[in-house]
């Protein structure tokens, strides 16, 4: 993989530019979180909002950076022959995958650490009781959602059309997997359909990495699977 | 020396015989144009010679190299430059230099090469404010800069103004000066007249013609390439 480090950064400071993407990771999460505050609180069972709002709106961001930003931004390089540029050079589609993941996540990683210090001066936030079972299942849930972005990236047609496509899947999956709304709080019908979208699983485990609980294996294992299943068929299908 | 051996070479799209036995060699250290006319063929065979599409039929060598099945190595020592290609909006052209240096076993100083090919000034801008004759400078220099043997330039002055010309072919005859084999697709005749050792005249996807400009000239029994052109493809202006 040579090189990889370099093109990471590169593409990282390329998000950073666009105006669109900066706004969806950074400002947008931020938006929603002052929003969810407003009414400040407990859930039921006691869980201050703060404590549960974060770490949803980590899978919030996270998933905007990869099933919206990514795949736009991957299409967008195939419609405009950038691809077919780097198809011209030993660069490999591996290698562009994972730039792109890489690039991706950090920019979600920079939203998720923007929302943590905006939950820890305004909102009394806590820190997360077991870190690294929250850094494991965000990987997991990064690299699962990344997936599904890349495969998406590798087969719409235009840049147009994977915001529209990204956005059709994003939003609808957003509110019922509860990265928006806890999950304590939905009805249970839709809580019941929310558990079925690959965003569920992520929101779980980093929930209780933050809150204490203990960690649930079928939920990393499910993010696991999605990132081998998603990856290798984005791998299969992409297009130059 | 011969470092692209192209024999016989065919490529269908759907029912469409794109090339129909395309045969030609290239020598170590030429600048080799390919002219034609549009559909002639000439991107397809330079697609074929640079590892970017398959070939139905024939046999091709480049470096003494199969550009299918021994791709990763060829495209290693190969740079190329392709018709309607980018590069991200917002990607500077530092970046861009060093990001494609990156993907290269032995790369060239790509600061240097930056400097050598005039585009310091330009570091910082980023490629969306570019016009075209920067854009295509940068473009040869991101050919140059995994050290190639073997350069494909694909209608490379296209869309520039006279004096954008006049430089890339002082920049084209400074690579061949530097032992690069320069394989060149253009529509000018001037240009192939100016600048190439030898030329493949292409259509219908086949070589028609294949000899230096002289050569040409004399065979079309013409006063320049552009007569001679027109003259040995039977068309009329």
């Amino acid at each position: 993989m040579k090189g990889l480090g370099n093109v990471i950064a590169i593409e990282l400071k390329l998000a950073m530019r666009d105006p669109m993407s900066a706004f969806f990771a950074l400002a947008f999460p931020a938006v929603i979180l002052w929003v969810k505050m407003r009414n400040g609180g407990t859930l039921p069972g006691g869980l201050p909002t703060i404590d549960a709002i974060v770490p949803m709106l980590s899978v919030f961001v996270t998933g905007l950076a990869s099933l919206v930003v990514l795949p736009a931004t991957l299409a967008q390089y195939r419609e405009r022959r950038v691809l077919k540029r780097l198809r011209a050079t030993p660069a490999s589609s591996t290698m562009v995958f994972g730039a792109q993941w890489a690039a991706h996540m950090l920019l979600a990683a920079l939203g998720f650490a923007l929302l943590a210090v905006i939950g820890l001066i305004a909102y009394g936030l806590s820190g997360p009781s077991n870190p690294g079972q929250v850094v494991l299942a965000w990987v997991l849930g990064a690299l699962s959602l990344g997936a599904i972005g890349l495969l998406l990236g590798a087969v719409v047609p235009s840049g147009r059309a994977a915001t529209v496509v990204g956005l059709a899947i994003f939003f609808p999956m957003v509110f019922v997997s509860g990265a928006m709304s806890a999950r304590e709080t939905l009805p249970e019908s839709m809580r019941s359909i929310g558990d079925w979208t690959p965003m569920a699983p992520a929101v779980q485990a980093i929930r209780a990495g933050w809150e204490g609980q203990p960690i649930s294996l079928p939920a990393l294992i499910v993010m696991a699977v999605i990132f081998v299943v998603a990856g290798g068929v984005a791998l299969k299908a992409f297009r130059w | 020396m011969t470092v692209i051996e192209i024999n016989g070479l065919q490529k269908n799209y759907k029912d469409h015989k794109v090339l129909d036995g395309v045969t030609l060699t290239v020598g170590r250290g030429e600048i080799f144009g390919i002219l034609g006319p549009n559909g002639a063929g000439k991107t397809t065979t330079v697609e074929c010679a640079s590892g970017l599409r398959k070939p139905d039929g024939g046999t091709l060598r480049v470096l003494g190299l199969d550009p299918q099945t021994q791709r990763r190595e060829l495209l290693q020592r190969i740079g190329t430059q392709l018709q309607e290609a980018a590069l991200p909006d917002a990607i500077k052209v530092g970046e861009a230099l060093q990001m494609y240096a990156s993907f290269y076993d032995k790369p060239a100083d790509w600061r240097a090469l930056m400097e050598e090919w005039g585009l310091a000034e330009k570091r910082r801008a980023r490629f969306a404010s570019l016009s075209g004759g920067w854009k295509q400078r940068l473009f040869i220099a991101l050919a140059l800069v995994g050290n190639p043997e073997v350069v494909f330039l694909d209608e490379l002055t296209t869309g520039l103004d006279p004096s954008a010309r006049r430089l890339t072919w002082g920049l084209i005859r400074d690579m061949r000066d530097r032992g690069v084999t320069v394989v060149l697709v253009t529509h000018f005749m001037d240009e192939a007249e100016a600048l190439c050792d030898r030329i493949a005249v292409i259509d219908n996807g086949r070589v028609m013609h294949e000899g230096s400009p002289n050569e040409l000239i004399s065979a079309g029994q013409a006063a320049n390439l552009d007569d001679a052109y027109f003259a040995l493809t039977e068309r009329t202006v």
